[in-house]
């Protein structure tokens, strides 16, 4: 059951690794999301190397994405245009984020910056999708309609380069779209994520973009963008293990598409409630990592190549 | 660290010829490569040898040592500033052992005294990197690094692991766990007599990849590229198959 990684150097079970795949890929399917998230703090508690764990992370999280987008894409449920235009801001995005973790590792402080940068964005976000969904379940419930008032919204209505998105059934400038990938490709670098659950909130909250839309157009955007990250770590860190990411992916891909149809039979602010307890967890435990005394105060360090 | 070498080759010359009448040493290794292929889960090798004119049992010890290729380590403290636990001192070592197993017929503490032991850098604590780092005292950072490797089973000490097949003949399994790097690693095996070394032995066996593994490894260093390309290109292909075989007839 053990299996060598070549750039890894270490052996492990490929049964809990492709066990891991899976897991990670059913909520990947479910959500949206990449699952970079949960998948590069997992592999670490495995024992990977965390820098071999963040650059194949992403390989995981590009066909996870794939398989889901496939699916959205069948049901029309993909906005090209916009996704284009966020990934120009998203390239622009991963290039400035790779100069900035080098800097940051160059002061010492990547690991506390890193969790910091996971605990502050799952926090708030989880914090705000909790609540949206609480509100809208309970209204549900009592048997109320939901109104989506346009709130905070009129700043972004008043910037100029208006685009139409007709899928989206959306009028916006193209400014928003942008920075959000600007964002997301910035934090997919130093954090080792496709950034899904920050690119979904901002989907629905900030541009307002209908749910059934957002699914498969943060997925192109995360393909793209992890695609990206993946060569950059090849080419800059020699991090990207091809035998770990063929066993992720193998797993990841039969999740993503049980996590797709799971999802198909759940409703948009249950999807949301689930996500943003699980975005809540990953966050609680990352913080009481920080505050909690470890077990040994030292640690070595893996010496870069 | 640099004079261990010189002083093997010293010994190995001058050892049999100087002194005819002097207890001697030959020694080998059961394998002089280990290939780490797809399934490797660690092994053993098997280093055994013979006293040559044996003089009295008493007073006479073994000690093998098994030591990788040298690596460069950076250990770094936490301390907690406004209740976060932040690394802020590290110290960074030059010249450890990426692994090392000791096998004697005793704890080498009793085998010889602390200097002697240093000479040869038999035992953990005679492993003296240099050091440099923004703490001005490295001791806490070596034990550090030494607890880490211990438990992950790269540095091992074991004494009283050497098997007399009879009063010249002995051996030792010494494990090659899964984690081990890549390289060059050297088998030194010194005759001890009251505490002193009279005959010591160094043989090389080699640890590599091979095959697919050693393929994968060499392109993605030598053609990252390709490589970065090659993953993302499998990555799509799975999830485009998957989304395929998966696809419901709707």
């Amino acid at each position: 059951m053990e299996i060598y990684l070549p750039v890894a150097e270490m052996s492990v079970n490929w049964l809990i690794i492709i066990a891991l795949g899976t897991g990670v890929g059913f909520l990947s399917g479910l959500f949206g999301v990449g699952g970079g998230f949960l998948m590069t703090p997992l592999l670490v508690f495995t024992g990977i190397p965390s820098t071999v764990a963040v650059a194949t992370t992403l390989s995981h999280v590009t066909a996870s994405s794939m398989s889901g987008a496939l699916a959205q894409w069948r049901k029309r449920a993909i906005d090209f245009s916009l996704a284009g235009v966020m990934l120009v801001g998203g390239v622009a995005g991963t290039l400035f984020g790779v100069w900035l973790f080098a800097l940051m590792r160059r002061q010492g402080q990547m690991d506390l910056i890193v969790s910091l940068t996971y605990v502050i964005m799952l926090g708030s976000i989880g914090f705000i999708m909790l609540r949206e969904s609480l509100a809208t379940l309970k209204a549900y419930r009592s048997g109320a309609t939901v109104s989506h008032h346009v709130v905070s919204r009129g700043w972004i209505l008043g910037l100029p380069f208006k685009m139409r998105f007709r899928q989206s059934r959306l009028y916006i400038s193209v400014i928003p779209p942008i920075g959000i990938g600007f964002v997301v490709g910035t934090l997919s670098a130093i954090m080792g994520i496709g950034g899904g659950f920050i690119i979904v909130p901002a989907m629905i909250y900030l541009l307002r973009m209908p749910t059934r839309m957002v699914m498969g157009t943060s997925l192109v955007q995360i393909i793209a963008v992890t695609s990206i990250t993946t060569v950059l770590q090849a080419t800059h860190n020699f991090a990207v293990d091809i035998v770990l990411a063929g066993l992720l992916v193998s797993g990841g891909v039969v999740g993503a598409q049980l996590g797709v149809r799971a999802g198909a039979k759940l409703r948009g602010e249950q999807l949301r409630f689930l996500l943003a307890l699980l975005v809540l967890t990953v966050g609680a435990g990352l913080a009481w990592q920080l505050v909690a005394r470890p077990a040994d105060i030292y640690s070595l360090a893996e010496t870069a190549p | 660290m640099m004079l261990r070498a010189p002083l093997l080759a010293f010994l190995l010359l001058a050892m049999p010829g100087g002194a005819a009448r002097a207890e001697d040493l030959v020694s080998g290794v059961s394998q002089d490569t280990i290939q780490i292929t797809s399934n490797y889960t660690g092994t053993d090798i098997v280093v055994f040898g013979a006293i040559e004119r044996p003089q009295n049992i008493q007073g006479r010890n073994i000690v093998v040592v098994v030591r990788g290729p040298d690596e460069a380590m950076t250990v770094r403290r936490r301390s907690r500033i406004a209740g976060v636990w932040v690394n802020s001192d590290a110290a960074r070592f030059e010249g450890l052992p990426a692994y090392y197993y000791l096998a004697s017929t005793e704890p080498v503490a009793r085998i010889a005294p602390p200097d002697a032991l240093a000479r040869y850098g038999i035992g953990l604590q005679a492993l003296k990197p240099s050091a440099t780092g923004s703490h001005h005292d490295p001791e806490p950072f070596r034990q550090a690094v030494i607890r880490h490797l211990r438990q992950t089973g790269l540095y091992v000490e074991s004494p009283g692991s050497i098997d007399f097949l009879s009063e010249t003949l002995f051996r030792t399994k010494v494990p090659v766990p899964a984690g081990v790097t890549r390289g060059q690693y050297n088998v030194e095996v010194y005759l001890f007599r009251d505490g002193e070394v009279v005959s010591a032995q160094s043989t090389p066996f080699f640890v590599d990849a091979t095959g697919l593994e050693r393929r994968l490894f060499n392109m993605a260093h030598n053609a990252p590229l390709a490589y970065g390309l090659a993953c993302v290109a499998m990555a799509m292909m799975l999830g485009w198959i998957s989304a395929v075989l998966f696809r419901r007839p709707d």
